[in-house]
């Protein structure tokens, strides 16, 4: 019984294993498939790897490396396919096409009111946390909730110290050390150090609200019409200086309480004094820290660097100093950093000749060090061989040699001077004219996340104006009306300057027929307003005789134009007729054969108490015989009369010549003959 | 005739435990090639259902056997082929089971204990048709859809009273598929407990013949177990060898695909100042500044939606796009898998080391380390709900001799 038993059971058995294998076959060869799949996806790097079954012996085991992705990581590879629209204006205003930027001045205006906006509900939500205590995200957000700008601990503690440091409350976190100091307790080194940290930060002044206050000074600094980037430099510059060091501050008196200050009690100081301008003092606390027989850390050290060039006079001084403080560090086995190199680097730029020669071996021996340089460090260096409006001699092999080191590369932010880069080069590549390294520098602009560097609104705008002055400048028209249309008006906006470089670019290369649809994204910039490119079109389309068609065109743009004079904005009269510019346009008209527009036109003279030139009027009395009008010819000498035009009289002789006049017109015009030949 | 019984049964068990081992070899040195967690962790899966299936084949013979008693002679060939048919027939099932996921299957068998003492009382119930019942089992296909039938009954009945109802007949393998499904997701809980109470209930009746034939199957269940045990261990040894050497968890490249040993990379946040990779681990007021001056410098507007969408992420206002399947985990985000997988080290100290309450907290915990719907914590809280239940029942148990030290 037992034993049919067990051979019903092994027939099971073997059956149903016979299953699983055929089963497990199946599952196996449909995971290895999924694993092909997901190969083919671009996400997956190295899954193949898993599938295949490599090791020889089954005891050794080597566990793949887990793969971590950045929790933006789908988001990045989505991005990456989105490729700018050249017909699209910037994403910000992409939510209301009526708030579509199409001046520079709106661009600003309305991504300042985008801002200011957000900064605006943020002031709101920070002044007033009882109204918004309702947490509706689940799970929690804190960003959406507002911060805790009151202090919490009311005694007084280290605790609540500690507090008043971490909401940057300088004063309140002074007055509550003092509290402390009074009442016999001790603070640690540790926090007495965070507090001179906070107040060598600020300059023992309390910092203006966050936010609000520094999106206003970008603001005004945005705000000046294209300023030279040293402008907003210096205007940055002169902010930051208005809070100076104070003698015995509460930084110097706190840092004279400690009994034994350490290296971070004495790096707060110098830093601190180096931000607000003291830099002897700044030195001279460096030569304590050294009696004291403390080392200095390497932030010190880029701080003091950055003041060597304000202490001393001469170029080799300076320069001497600095060199000092390398060796030092040597000394002190403190490891430079980046910051160090491009603190080195931009003090080079103030020691004149000296820079030049040395600012090479500086760069070879932080690469010695493997300190990869920032696109701060490259700006540094164009800085330092080419100086703004010196003559250029022969130094064109530098930016390249630079072009040739960066071109490709993708780097990340990790200097506030990094910004600078893409400026400084293509201020170059304008000042020595090459178009070569122009494209270069663009193209580095579009590798990876470069595009991040060019800065703010106010220097890409910069950035766009050279490179665009220099296509006009060097590309023939067509390439250079290619990048017209790829970058205006989606990411820059051509000032008045820039739109007449494009004039001239198109006179140069004989391609003034394109001047009414360039009158058209003149008018659209907002530039209409601008005499002077105004009367320059003008010029233009009046020099030179084209073809009926072209003419025609220029027709209704000068009709175009003459409306602009017309309707001043909101009463006030935007452009003001001239001599020029009215003749111009009448010449315009007239190559159009648009007779009575032109006639209409002569008569603003009058009301503008403006003088119209013998040539204007000899081309109208042309115009006029053209078509025998008689009478007109007649107006025309008596208007000529009326502004006692030293050439009235051959014009009335050759109306009297050239037209068949009545008796009465006859008669008229000797007497105009008379009256002009008298006033002579 | 116990004997051997037992031995017949062994010995096939042992066999199909071999030719499942040679088939499950087959696989998982294949796992072990292909050295990822994914298949390790697999392959005692794979290998448990069967043990346990074995063991809850065992208590099914004992409550035939019992029936036996009472009924004097049935013909045990048809029982124990029956058995057989329902193991092999679980374990076709479980190689269909490619679709059906392991939960299933181990709910199924987590379930299974539950379900016997039931089905006696179904067959008592039923006595008078019990002729009819022992042709049917006798007919191995009949058989198999009746076991299939009695299977399904057990869910709907188990939150109800178990005695009243008949034999529901008409369920469907979908119907239980889907009840099972719904069930997996938490209600696992009274279902346990029922099952605890009712063997409680019954024990004091049959214990020396059950306690006799699990201790004889334990026996030369443990072998293997064991075996399977130390295997696992090694291969975990192995891990934390290959694991440790290299540091690479500090080292975060700035590209968006980073390595690392274990995915702690997902919770952290890494805020703007995350660009300045070596000032995070002591951000001064100085150098957030200079983070600030940085991002104050350089473009910060976003381009396009998605780059939006990545600024939101990482100011924490948008529910983070799943990148793998650890989406949310952040409170288990920091357990490692074995913690979840080899729950063993929670039973040893205050519960008996054999007997049905070990033998059925064995089960609770196999059933648990398939569970991926909670976390270590509630696991841990789950087990210790049953210490507190054993520990109230300490008395009953003891005088039911069901409570061994």
């Amino acid at each position: 019984m037992a034993s049919s038993c067990s051979q019903a059971l092994r027939h099971h058995v073997c059956k149903s294993s016979r299953l699983l294998r055929v089963h497990l076959q199946k599952s196996w060869t449909n995971r290895s498939f999924e694993g092909a799949v997901c190969v083919s996806s671009s996400f997956a790097l190295n899954s193949a790897a898993d599938q295949q079954p490599a090791v020889s012996s089954p005891e050794e085991i080597v566990i793949p490396k887990k793969k971590t992705w950045s929790k933006e990581a789908v988001l990045q590879a989505l991005a990456s396919t989105v490729k700018r629209d050249p017909t699209a204006s910037d994403y910000r205003f992409q939510d209301d096409p009526y708030l579509t930027p199409k001046t520079s001045s709106e661009f600003k205006l309305f991504s300042l009111s985008q801002e200011s906006g957000r900064n605006a509900a943020k002031y709101f939500i920070n002044t007033y946390p009882k109204y918004f205590q309702k947490d509706y995200a689940q799970p929690h957000i804190p960003c959406l909730m507002p911060d805790t700008l009151e202090a919490q601990i009311e005694e007084v503690s280290e605790a609540a110290l500690i507090e008043r440091i971490g909401m940057r409350k300088v004063k309140a976190a002074v007055d509550l050390y003092d509290q402390l100091l009074q009442a016999g307790t001790s603070v640690s080194l540790d926090v007495t150090n965070q507090l001179l940290d906070l107040i060598c930060f600020y300059g023992d002044h309390d910092p203006a609200q966050e936010n609000v206050p520094e999106q206003r000074n970008e603001e005004t600094e945005d705000v000046q019409d294209e300023p030279q980037a040293k402008k907003g430099r210096a205007a940055k510059a002169s902010d930051l200086l208005k809070a100076t060091w104070k003698e015995k501050n509460n930084a110097e008196r706190i840092f004279a309480l400690l009994s034994e200050p350490n290296t971070h009690s004495y790096s707060a100081l110098i830093r601190g004094m180096v931000k607000y301008g003291a830099y002897s003092k700044a030195f001279s606390t460096y030569t304590d820290l050294l009696n004291s027989r403390l080392k200095a850390d390497v932030h010190t050290f880029n701080a003091l660097i950055t003041a060597a060039p304000e202490v001393k006079e001469k170029y080799n001084e300076k320069w001497e100093l600095i060199v000092d403080l390398l060796k030092q560090m040597a000394e002190q086995k403190v490891k430079p950093n980046l910051l160090t190199l491009n603190a080195v680097l931009k003090a080079l730029r103030r020691c004149g000749t000296v820079g030049k020669s040395q600012a090479f071996p500086v760069i070879s021996e932080m690469k010695a060090l493997s300190i990869d340089l920032s696109l701060a460090s490259y700006s540094h260096l164009l800085a330092i061989f080419y100086k703004p409006g010196a003559p250029i001699q022969g130094q064109t092999d530098i930016l390249q040699e630079v072009m040739n080191e960066v071109s490709g590369k993708s780097f990340t932010p990790q200097d506030p001077d990094d910004a600078q880069f893409f400026i400084t080069a293509m201020r170059i590549c304008l000042d020595t004219k090459d178009m070569e390294q122009a494209y270069r520098v663009h193209e580095l602009l579009g590798v990876g996340e470069n595009w991040r560097l060019l800065g703010n609104d106010f220097q890409q705008n910069i950035y766009y104006a050279r490179f665009f002055s220099l296509l006009c400048m060097m590309e023939n028209i067509d390439v250079m009306l290619k990048w017209y249309r790829d970058l205006v008006p989606s990411v820059y906006y051509p000032s008045s300057n820039v739109m007449r470089d494009l004039l001239q670019a198109l006179d140069t290369d004989n391609r003034l027929d394109l001047i009414p649809q360039i009158w058209k994204d003149i008018k659209q910039l907002g530039h209409a307003n601008r005499q002077n490119l105004v009367e320059e079109l003008l010029t233009l389309m009046a020099r030179e005789k084209h073809n009926q068609e072209v003419q025609e065109s220029f027709a209704e743009c000068a009709l175009d134009i003459k409306k602009i004079y017309d309707t001043g904005d909101r009463g006030k009269v935007l452009l003001n007729w001239t001599a020029g510019s009215l003749s111009d346009l009448i010449s315009v008209l007239l190559a159009a054969h648009r007779r009575q527009d032109a006639w209409d036109m002569l008569k603003l003279f009058k009301t503008h108490n403006r003088v119209p030139s013998e040539e204007l009027l000899n081309k109208f009395l042309m115009c006029v015989k053209e078509d025998g009008d008689v009478n007109q010819a007649v107006e025309l000498v008596q208007i000529s009369a009326g502004f006692c035009l030293p050439g009235t009289p051959k014009l009335i002789q050759r109306v009297q010549q050239e037209f068949e006049l009545t008796e009465q017109q006859r008669k008229m015009l000797s007497d105009l003959e008379i009256q002009s030949f008298n006033s002579e | 005739m116990y004997r051997r019984l037992l031995i017949n049964i062994n010995q096939v068990r042992n066999r199909l435990i071999h030719t499942h081992n040679t088939r499950l070899t087959l696989p998982s040195t294949k796992c072990k090639e292909r050295e990822s967690f994914a298949p390790v962790a697999w392959a005692p899966c794979t290998s448990r259902p069967l043990g346990t299936s074995s063991i809850s084949f065992s208590e099914n013979k004992e409550s035939s056997t019992s029936l036996s008693e009472d009924k004097g002679k049935t013909p045990e060939e048809t029982e124990v082929n029956a058995e057989v048919n329902t193991d092999g027939q679980r374990n076709t099932e479980m190689n269909e089971g490619t679709e059906i996921s392991n939960a299933t299957l181990t709910s199924q068998l987590e379930t299974e204990p539950v379900v016997k003492p039931e089905d006696r009382k179904q067959v008592e119930k039923t006595k008078s048709g019990k002729e009819s019942l022992l042709e049917l089992l006798g007919a191995m296909k009949v058989e198999v859809t009746t076991v299939r039938k009695i299977r399904p009954s057990k869910t709907p009945r188990m939150s109800e009273r178990p005695d009243q109802e008949p034999m529901e007949s008409t369920h469907s393998m979908f119907q239980r598929a889907t009840a099972e499904g719904s069930q997996q997701h938490g209600t696992l809980n009274p279902e346990l407990v029922a099952a605890v109470s009712a063997a409680a209930s019954t024990l004091p009746n049959r214990h020396q013949a059950e306690s006799e034939l699990l201790k004889q199957l334990r026996k030369h269940e443990a072998i293997p177990d064991t075996q399977r045990r130390a295997d696992i261990g090694h291969i975990i040894s192995d891990m934390k060898v290959g694991k440790r050497p290299n540091g690479r968890s500090n080292v975060r490249p700035t590209s968006q695909i980073r390595f690392d040993d274990d995915g702690k990379g997902y919770t952290q946040d890494r805020g703007i100042t995350s660009e300045l990779d070596g000032k995070v681990f002591c951000p001064t007021l100085w150098d957030i500044d200079l983070a600030n001056q940085i991002v104050q410098a350089t473009n910060q507007m976003p381009r396009n939606g998605f780059e939006e969408m990545i600024q939101w992420t990482k100011e924490g206002r948008l529910w983070q796009y799943p990148i793998n399947n650890e989406a949310g985990l952040e409170e288990e985000a920091s357990v490692p898998f074995h913690e979840h997988v080899f729950l063993e080290k929670h039973l040893d100290e205050s519960f008996p080391q054999q007997g049905p309450v070990r033998h059925f907290m064995e089960l609770v915990i196999t059933g648990l380390a398939k569970n991926h719907h909670l976390t270590v914590q509630q696991k841990k809280e789950h087990i210790d709900w049953f210490r507190d239940y054993f520990r109230q029942k300490e008395d009953v148990l003891k005088e039911a001799e069901a409570y061994l030290n």
